[in-house]
């Protein structure tokens, strides 16, 4: 299972914000164009910042999404929502 | 056998910090992370408290440490000192230091740089955009930026700027003066 990040961020603003928090898994810039986040969960904007709605998405191996949630506050979002349907998607394999 | 040795030291100036010869090395001695080629750092243009403008293109062919910090910051305090004794041996070398706050105002800028005697550019970021641009989400947090605008180091947290490793590491990237002249 590969996880993946992607923001509205340069790439450079990426890399200081994986440093702080020792982040494990790649951010991928969608900056400037912004296409891929606004076919995803789109943008909102926050202050004077535009920033990617808070989505996840569980794609399969064939490219299918088998599942979306969406964060609608800053809390942590539970994990075992998402790992529950990719367990169901490895036992199916 | 010239126009090789210059196109092998452009090669080699131009490369991404960790692949640098010695230059792995002088940022694991200070415990900073590197970047990899295809990294720029962002534009930024803001004034001091006394109305002086500042921006990272106008400080073309310099090696830049940006500072992010605030009043309120007790690791930021500690670092100052360091910063200014920096400032005033290199600067005319060619090292440029620049301070940048965070969303504080003119009259506790211009207090702290007395109070500390601090003589390098300090400069106010209100919105907090200059901050969000480069990420910063802590402080202090300190970017070192080579001669040809390249970034060369990032360090999360607190440094010893003034000790030997810190040193050595600005002192090389002064050194690369006449190779990446124009670059920028």
């Amino acid at each position: 299972m590969q996880i993946l990040g992607i923001s509205a961020n340069n790439p450079f603003s990426q890399k200081t914000f994986a440093d702080s928090i020792q982040l494990p898994f790649p951010l991928l810039s969608d900056f400037p164009a912004l296409k891929t986040i606004k076919s995803y969960g789109g943008l909102s904007q926050e202050l004077a910042l535009t920033v990617a709605q808070r989505w996840f998405f569980l794609i399969d191996l064939q490219g299918i999404v088998r599942g979306q949630w969406r964060g609608t506050t800053t809390d942590v979002f539970p994990s075992e929502p998402i790992l529950k349907v990719a367990r169901e998607i490895a036992e199916k394999r | 056998m010239a126009a090789f040795g210059i196109v092998a030291l452009m090669t080699a100036l131009n490369a991404p910090a960790a692949e640098r010869p010695g230059l792995a090395e002088l940022l694991k001695a200070l415990n900073v992370s590197g970047y990899p080629s295809v990294m720029q750092p962002p534009e930024f243009s803001g004034f001091t408290a006394d109305g002086q403008r500042v921006s990272l293109a106008g400080l073309s062919r310099r090696v830049v440490l940006l500072n992010f910090w605030a009043t309120w910051c007790l690791e930021c305090r500690s670092e100052m000192p360091a910063f200014e004794r920096l400032h005033r041996e290199f600067s005319v070398q060619g090292l440029a230091i620049v301070g940048i706050n965070a969303r504080e105002g003119t009259s506790t800028i211009r207090e702290y740089a007395k109070e500390l005697a601090l003589t390098f550019p300090l400069i106010l970021d209100p919105s907090g955009k200059i901050n969000s641009t480069y990420g910063v989400i802590g402080l202090p947090t300190t970017f070192l930026i080579g001669r040809n605008g390249r970034p060369i180091a990032l360090a999360i947290g607190p440094r010893e700027w003034s000790g030997k490793p810190a040193r050595a590491l600005i002192q090389a990237l002064l050194a690369e003066s006449a190779a990446l002249k124009g670059t920028r």
